[in-house]
């Protein structure tokens, strides 16, 4: 009973929650009145109202999915926006309502219940968490208590059996059509169906998972990014081959005469097409080409002019010297009082600012950091408390004053998050300022801004239009001329200006809506959507970005429950108790408990993906490191046994000794000379310094000796001699000399001794590691043995041996790499230095003359 | 590669036979001018550096065949030889029948000098042949100016001269006379007295590192900096007193030969003798260095000269039956060598030092000191009677090389040169017996490691030894062949093991299995991220 119990209250909730959804979308009377109707009699039975209710939940569901279609018009009339608060307001009330009617519950009993639904399901969350299983697998073992459910109504249309309500037995087409039969359209549509049913090409497969679906992308992607990447192969490898890059070919250096700019030159600006008008003048160029003569009559000035501009200077000269005077007067002024209050406002004055040059930087710092923190904060893109507030509840839609004030905000925002046309902001900064803008000023806020803009814009120009006092602007037939073509202006932009305050009516009243909207679709009445979206919104960001089409249906959780149902049978049980639990929260919050079931059913997999993502990239990298660690040992034991190998050839090349010509020899004189030199013996003498020599430079290892009172307590241990241990190591020292002098360059030289000391001086002259690039001692030595200095080479070669790896001209502009064809057989030549910004300036130099044309 | 070689068959084909001889000339001077091969590009495994080093090795064969085409075309002048027809040896050829084929120019370097007075006299040449120094023994010193034949100064000192020698030009020139040695300028003023030194037997100057070399009686080895007066090292030889001496123009080394037969090298940084060679059974009485330091020559007094390989320090020729007092090398590596009054130059024919020329003085005439003048085929030859020059055609460098040596220079030029020669001048560790090795790898102090060919061959002699080993005879129980089997075996399992090398090779063949046994152990989830092989 108990069990039945739970079930019951739990689909009171649902009810209530379907109830307020359904108060959300306004269902017309008349479909009220009739589950009113459907509700008032179960009243007389507990348990049958229950059942009622629950299959009511069904029709709710039906009943609401029916709403979906009501067109946005008929909400609008009914002036949904004031219903809207009171929505907001009511529902509490109106929940109590419902409560009463269905009495026995009481609510604290409902409470109650709700506490042990919480404890079971933080049961089973613990279990979960422990085992890390699916909530599933407990949910059967807490719940699968057999219940028998009695059915009070006979099966139909509006009372579907349990199993169905429960997701066990899917419903078909049938179940559907069935009710149909007879009806008009009957036969079309179940031959539709059988169509559709037949037709297996058509048919959308469910979605593969998600990551399925990524790595099926990144596969396809791969192989595009692969061929892309793969065609500069060759040119960066031509590149980092090339001894030499060079960056000092094809410099625009622009014109090399004054004569060149000269011919260049187009008259843009108003006085350059004056003065160029006067210079082509003919009748100047004829005065100049026949004699000096007409040139002065041509000077002439009439006396109108002169008059003017004796006044004008004469005016100017009147102002500066008031001007003058003033300063004076107010340099004499000796109170401090007034000099710190004119520092004040200079400083707080913009020309102060523009003034002196520090306070002009600290002026633009603090604007900068003001900027930064609107960016960073969106202080005042309506993000704020009481901004929320308002468009929550609308007020601004009512009230002018806070519209203003909103507006006033949002164009502050504007104002301090544009992008700064200056020379300071980086290009990559910029283009976030761009993306910004596209992401949130928000349908209504950019256009509305944008016509402001060309309202001031418009109003500007018709205050700029004044008639020019002097030059030949101001005469009479130019001026004439001017002012009819400026009352055609003004003309036009008031027209414009109308239009722009048309505009802004119809924007301001399309911006009282989509503030919230913010680009996404809306299903049914949006009004009622807005507040739990911003609910959610605020819940967590993570989700929202993550998977859009969750989202999407978390707009309307029935019809995502709904979905739900059809879509996962196996974790039916899961989600249900989810929606249960979430049902009993605060009213608001309905979307918030699709969306964590959406959670539960998603994001524990991600989790678990991502752990195994790190886990195996961890575990290849490290299968890699020793792997290539190995490869690299071996690699450098090869060169070193290549490198002995070709040192020994070394020794091996050079002058061959020959066998000496014993034949010459008379051998009575050589006896003669050998007994002469007999005496000194000189061969034994020079073997002795050899081994003095080697002894001093491989020093004898000590003999082991046994010393008088160490180790002889008794015969036994004086029988044994010296500890085997000692011999042992006195015999692997000797081997080590050994080794060593067989090492030695002399070793087989009886008649040379070479010392093999080490100069401490000379070891300076010895790198120690190999430089950079290098990798065999060898191949570095052998690129040492040229010197490449000019005392060594023609000159011809010298400076190609000296060149630099990059040669640049300074000023050149380093473009990035131009994509090429190269051909990868082709050697790398260093005679032609190549051209890397050859390309792009033949392209530019064709541009320019293109827009020339086009001048 | 069949590119190449059809490319050069067509350039055979095309090339008319005086080209491709010149060809073939050219590729030999290309070859000098290489220095060597370049290193084998194969082994390198990084292809970045591979390239850079090809094309590196490139702009040396561009710069060794441009400079082999400047020597071809723009040093024309070929050295001089003696061509013989039929039987005439060339050593017969006397220099009355030189003087008859030769130009007036070149004759009138034949000539004698009589001093009797103050000989045996000692020679010494500027290293461009323009100035020589003659030091007779008894206090003579003169210094000359070949070209002109201008007796520059001449100045006595009135105590004995045992040798003489130029600083880096003809301005300074040092004489080791009887107390001490002393530096003289070119006007014959005494700038220095080497008091340090003792009574120097003989003298020598390492012209790039401004080293005075000199060695005195008692044996002792002095080097000094003549460009700030330091005394760089003395160094004791511990071979007792002698009186040979000579520079290799090659590396800066020092050889000294002495009375025990024994050549020894030195470098001033170091106290022991780089090298210690015993050339001959009896004392040795002259050492010459060919000029590319390659090559030494000595001559014992038990009538042998010697000619050495210096890079493998071995043997090359022996000459027997002839003595030499005195030998030297000459720019193009001629061997001149002499004894009383009897001069023989020995030419390099074949890889064979054989007699190429020879010249008798009249008799009496002790020959004292022979030297080839650089860059002219001219012999001097410094005697107790004064000192003699005869040609000996293809000894000297045809072409000058005016930055290095300019026989035509003018005073300023001489400036400019001595302050290029400060400029360049060669700290004292830079000697060193292979001066190519500047800049190379240090070479480790560890010990190298034995090849896999050396570890091969003692681990087999060490399991012989195991397998060889006598097993005592034990008591009857434990004497089973079994058990002798076993533990003979394991006595070679133990002999095998103290040789690494394979166990190393084991090792890399596991690390090289563990991408595969991570994979047998990882969980099934994460085996498609194991490392495929």
């Amino acid at each position: 009973m108990g069990g039945l119990k739970r079930k019951s209250s739990s689909s009171a909730k649902s009810v209530a929650k379907s109830k307020k959804k359904k108060k959300g979308p306004h269902l017309p009377n008349s479909i009220l009145k009739v589950i009113a109707d459907q509700k008032r009699p179960l009243n007389s039975d507990e348990e049958e109202e229950e059942d009622e209710i629950d299959s009511d939940d069904e029709h709710g569901g039906d009943l609401y999915e029916y709403e979906e279609g009501v067109p946005e018009e008929e909400s609008r009339k009914n002036n949904r926006y004031d219903r809207h608060d009171n929505y907001d307001y009511e529902l509490p009330d109106d929940f109590e309502d419902e409560n009463v009617e269905s009495e026995d519950d009481d609510f604290d009993g409902g409470n109650s219940e709700n506490d042990d639904d919480d404890d079971d399901d933080r049961h089973t969350r613990m279990l979960q968490s422990l085992t890390g299983m699916p909530s599933a697998a407990f949910q059967g073992e807490s719940k699968s208590k057999p219940v028998l459910f009695t059915e009070a109504y006979p099966e139909g249309e509006f009372n579907p059996t349990r199993d169905v309500l429960e997701g066990k037995n899917v419903l078909t087409e049938e179940d559907f059509l069935a009710p149909l039969e007879g009806k008009p359209g009957y036969h079309k549509t179940s031959k539709q169906i059988a169509r559709m049913r037949k037709d297996t090409k058509h048919v959308v497969h469910a979605p593969l998972p998600k990551p399925q679906r990524e790595r099926l992308e990144r596969k396809a992607v791969i192989g595009l990014v692969d061929g892309e990447f793969s065609k500069w192969v060759h040119l960066v490898k031509k590149n980092r081959e090339a001894p030499t890059v060079y960056f000092n070919q094809e410099v625009d250096l622009g014109y090399s005469t004054v004569g060149a700019i000269a011919s260049e030159f187009q008259p843009r600006t108003e006085f350059e097409k004056k003065m160029a008008s006067l210079l082509n003048d003919s009748e100047v160029s004829e005065a100049h080409r026949d004699d000096g003569a007409r040139l002065l009559e041509l000077n002439e000035v009439s006396m109108e002019d002169h008059i003017k501009k004796r006044d004008h200077i004469a005016k100017i000269r009147n102002l500066l010297f008031r001007h003058e005077a003033k300063s004076k007067r107010i340099k004499k002024i000796k109170s401090k009082t007034y000099h710190r209050l004119k520092n004040k406002d200079l400083k707080k004055s913009s020309l102060g600012a523009l003034m002196d040059p520090e306070m002009a930087k600290e002026e633009a710092m603090r604007q900068e950091a003001k900027r930064v923190e609107e960016r960073l904060t969106l202080k005042h893109r309506n993000t704020g408390k009481w901004a929320k507030r308002m468009v929550r509840l609308g007020l601004n839609a009512k009230y002018d004053a806070t519209r203003a004030a909103i507006a006033e905000q949002l164009q502050m925002n504007a104002n301090l998050s544009r992008k700064m046309h200056s020379m300071g902001d980086g290009s990559s900064s910029d283009e976030s300022d761009d993306e910004e803008g596209l992401n949130d000023g928000s349908d209504e806020d950019t256009p509305s801004r944008l016509i402001a803009k060309a309202k001031e814009k418009t109003l500007k120009t018709m205050e700029d239009d004044e008639v020019p006092n002097a030059g030949l602007m101001s005469l009479p037939f130019m001026a004439r001329a001017m002012k009819k073509k400026n009352e055609e202006a003004n003309e036009e932009a008031k027209r414009a200006l109308e239009e722009y305050e048309e505009w802004e009516n119809s924007g301001g009243e399309n911006s009282k809506k989509p503030v919230s909207v913010s680009g996404r679709r809306v299903f049914g009445a949006t009004a009622k959507v807005e507040a739990p979206k911003e609910s959610k919104k605020d819940s967590d960001n993570f989700y929202d970005n993550s998977d859009s089409d969750n989202d999407m249906a978390g707009v309307e959780d029935n019809d995502m429950e709904d979905v739900r149902d059809n879509a996962s049978p196996a974790r039916n049980t899961g989600t249900i108790t989810e929606t249960e639990k979430f049902d009993d929260a605060a009213g608001n919050q309905a979307s918030k408990t699709t969306f964590d079931v959406a959670m539960f059913a998603s994001g524990s997999w991600k989790k678990m993906t991502s752990c195994k993502n790190t886990e195996s990239k961890k575990e290849s990298k490290k299968t890699r490191a020793p792997i290539s660690q190995s490869q690299d040992k071996k690699g450098s034991r090869d060169e070193e046994s290549e490198d002995s190998e070709s040192e020994a050839e070394e020794m091996v090349d050079g002058v061959l000794a020959s066998a000496s010509k014993e034949t010459f020899e008379i051998p009575s004189q050589a006896e003669l000379i050998n007994r002469a030199f007999a005496g000194d013996d000189v061969l034994d003498e020079f073997e002795k310094d050899k081994e003095e020599v080697l002894n001093q430079e491989v020093p004898k290892p000590e003999k082991p000796v046994l010393l008088p009172g160490w180790g002889d307590w008794s015969n036994v241990q004086r029988k044994r001699g010296i500890s085997k241990r000692m011999v042992m190591e006195h015999e692997a020292e000797e081997k080590e000399r050994k080794q060593k002098l067989k090492t030695r360059k002399d070793a087989r030289l009886k008649h040379v001794i070479i010392s093999e000391k080490v100069d401490k001086r000379a070891e300076k002259l010895h790198t120690t590691t190999l430089p950079f690039p290098h990798t065999s001692k060898e191949a570095f030595e052998h690129s040492m043995r040229m010197p490449i200095g000019p005392e060594f080479n023609p000159s011809t070669v010298v400076s190609e041996l000296n060149r630099p790896e990059v040669v640049k001209k300074t000023g050149v502009i380093i473009k990035p790499v131009k994509f090429e064809e190269v051909n990868p057989n082709d050697e790398v030549d260093d005679e032609h230095p190549r051209n890397h910004q050859k390309q792009r300036s033949k392209k530019k130099t064709g541009k320019r003359q293109g827009k020339v044309k086009s001048k | 590669m069949e590119v190449d070689l059809e490319d050069n068959n067509l350039m055979e084909n095309v090339l008319p036979p005086d080209e491709q001889e010149i060809d073939v000339e050219l590729e030999a001077k290309e070859k000098k001018y290489l220095r060597g091969e370049g290193a084998n590009l194969e082994s390198l495994k990084d292809k970045k550096l591979k390239t850079q080093l090809a094309s590196r090795e490139k702009l040396y064969g561009k710069s060794a065949k441009a400079a082999a085409k400047i020597e071809k075309w723009l040093l024309p002048a070929s050295a001089g030889y003696l061509e013989t027809d039929g039987l005439e040896k060339t050593w017969r050829i006397k220099q009355t029948d030189i003087a008859k084929e030769v130009d007036i120019l070149s004759s009138r370097n034949q000539y004698d000098i009589v001093l009797p007075d103050f000989g045996p006299y000692k020679l010494d040449f500027t290293a461009s042949g323009r100035h020589m120094l003659a030091g007779g023994r008894k206090g003579h010193l003169a210094l000359v100016d070949m070209l002109n034949m201008n007796l520059i100064r001449e100045i006595h000192v009135r105590e004995t001269v045992r040798d003489v020698a130029f600083l880096h030009n003809d301005q300074f020139f040092a004489a080791a006379q009887k107390k001490y040695a002393y530096i003289y300028g070119r006007d014959g003023t005494e700038l220095h007295c080497l008091k340090e030194r003792g009574p120097v037997a003989r003298l020598r100057f390492l012209k790039n590192h401004f080293l005075l070399a000199s060695v005195n009686k008692i044996g002792q080895l002095h080097y000094q900096d003549v460009t700030y007066g330091d005394m760089v090292a003395s160094i004791r030889t511990g071979k007792g007193r002698t009186d040979v001496m000579e520079v290799n123009p090659h590396n800066g080394v020092v050889a000294l030969g002495h009375s025990g037969g024994t050549v020894t090298m030195w470098k001033p940084t170091s106290q022991a003798p780089l090298v210690q060679m015993q050339c001959h059974p009896g004392p040795v009485s002259s050492v010459a260095f060919h000029p590319n330091g390659h090559l030494m020559a000595t001559s014992g007094k038990e009538r042998k000269v010697k000619i050495w390989d210096l890079r493998k320090f071995e043997e090359v020729q022996t000459i027997h039956g002839f003595h030499a007092k005195t030998l030297s090398f000459s720019q193009k590596g001629l061997l001149a060598a002499g004894t009383g009054s009897f001069v023989q130059v020995l030419g390099d024919s074949s890889g064979n030092y054989s007699r190429y020329m020879s010249h008798s003085m009249v008799k009496g005439y002790q020959v004292e000191k022979v030297m080839f003048r650089p860059y002219e085929d001219v012999l001097g030859i410094g005697h107790s009677m004064g000192w003699s020059s005869v040609l000996i055609p293809g000894s000297g460098e045809p072409n000058f090389d005016s930055w290095v040596a300019n026989p035509f220079e003018t005073s300023k030029q001489r400036r400019e040169k001595e302050v290029h020669l400060l400029l360049d001048k060669l700290p004292p560790e830079t000697i060193m017996l292979d001066p190519s090795k500047i800049g190379a790898m240090r070479p480790s102090r560890r010990k190298e490691k034995p090849t896999r060919g050396e570890i091969e061959a003692e681990k087999e002699v060490a399991i012989e030894a195991a397998k060889g080993v006598e097993m005592k005879k034990k008591t009857k129980g434990r004497n089973k062949p079994s058990k002798r089997t076993k533990k003979k075996k394991e006595m070679v399992e133990n002999a095998k093991k103290t040789f690494p090398g394979e166990e190393q090779g084991n090792v890399a063949g596991k690390k090289r299995r563990i991408g595969d046994v991570d994979a047998a152990e990882l969980p099934a989830s994460l085996k498609r991220f194991a490392r495929k092989n």
